[in-house]
């Protein structure tokens, strides 16, 4: 328990660290596509850098809404 | 959107979210859920619709069309150097912006004249290219619609009152007379038969 009285389980924090670097994953991805003007570039940036920021955006929820244990 | 906003948009979410990874703890605090939502969702959303609006402006440029290599001898017949070969001409005295060529002329393969359908056809074509097996000579799926030309020719003096034009106007506006295949200007990119003509090769 915090002070607050909020848990920092280990849950929540593997799953923030996991959804964290699913999106720098992604962005990394998506960025990298930007420096590239070519009709593969944008598949990279839709089917894999949106992908991992889809995955990373979704772990990312199901931490926010997971109960808290007690 | 120019593209430095882009990448600093991705930069900012990108050390936001590295910091949650290195010290998730801070998302206890109200601040760090805040941190955490914007880092996370926010601005992960708000990069990858600048990113899809980013590609999407560049899917206009020439270079993009001739990325594929089933594009290349059409990248090279705009170097003819022949004033009959109309994509040519238009190219080489940028009668069309140089580097958006091609889309400027088929606008039916862009997302507000083609639609969605448009863009559906252009992942088709990049599975064809790189997994599937092309068709050559590849081909328009719709006859060239001579809305490609007037959308610029239309309103033009020498377009509308020259002798030549301007007592078939109606008909080339309805489409019932091709500029392109009617045999007035039937010479277009003729990729098959590059290696039978002269080349113009700009001066650096």
């Amino acid at each position: 328990m915090t002070e607050t009285g909020e848990r920092t389980d280990g849950f929540i924090v593997r799953k923030l660290r996991l959804a964290g670097a699913l999106i720098i994953a992604g962005l990394a991805v998506q960025g990298a596509s930007l420096w590239w003007n070519h009709p593969l570039s944008f598949i990279a940036f839709l089917g894999l850098g949106g992908l991992l920021l889809a995955a990373g955006i979704l772990i990312y929820l199901i931490a926010l809404v997971t109960p808290a244990k007690s | 959107m120019p593209a430095a906003a882009v990448f600093g948009v991705l930069a900012i979410t990108a050390v936001i979210a590295s910091l949650i990874v290195a010290r998730p703890a801070i998302t206890v605090a109200r601040e760090g859920k805040v941190l955490a939502f914007l880092g996370l969702f926010i601005l992960p959303v708000f990069t990858s619709v600048l990113g899809f609006d980013s590609h999407m402006e560049r899917s206009k440029a020439t270079s993009f069309c001739l990325g594929c290599h089933i594009m290349e001898p059409y990248g090279k017949s705009l170097y003819v150097d022949d004033s009959t070969y109309i994509p040519a001409a238009h190219y080489q005295n940028h009668r069309v912006p140089a580097d958006q060529a091609c889309y400027t002329c088929h606008t039916d393969y862009t997302l507000y004249t083609g639609g969605i359908k448009a863009k559906f056809r252009g992942l088709h074509h990049i599975y064809a290219q790189y997994l599937g097996k092309t068709h050559q000579p590849i081909k328009l799926y719709q006859p060239f619609n001579n809305r490609e030309c007037l959308h610029c020719h239309l309103g033009a003096r020498n377009f509308e009152e020259g002798t030549t034009h301007s007592t078939m106007l109606d008909d080339i506006k309805s489409n019932q007379l091709s500029c392109v295949t009617s045999g007035c200007h039937d010479m277009i990119h003729n990729a098959s038969h590059l290696n039978q003509v002269k080349m113009w090769s700009p001066k650096k």
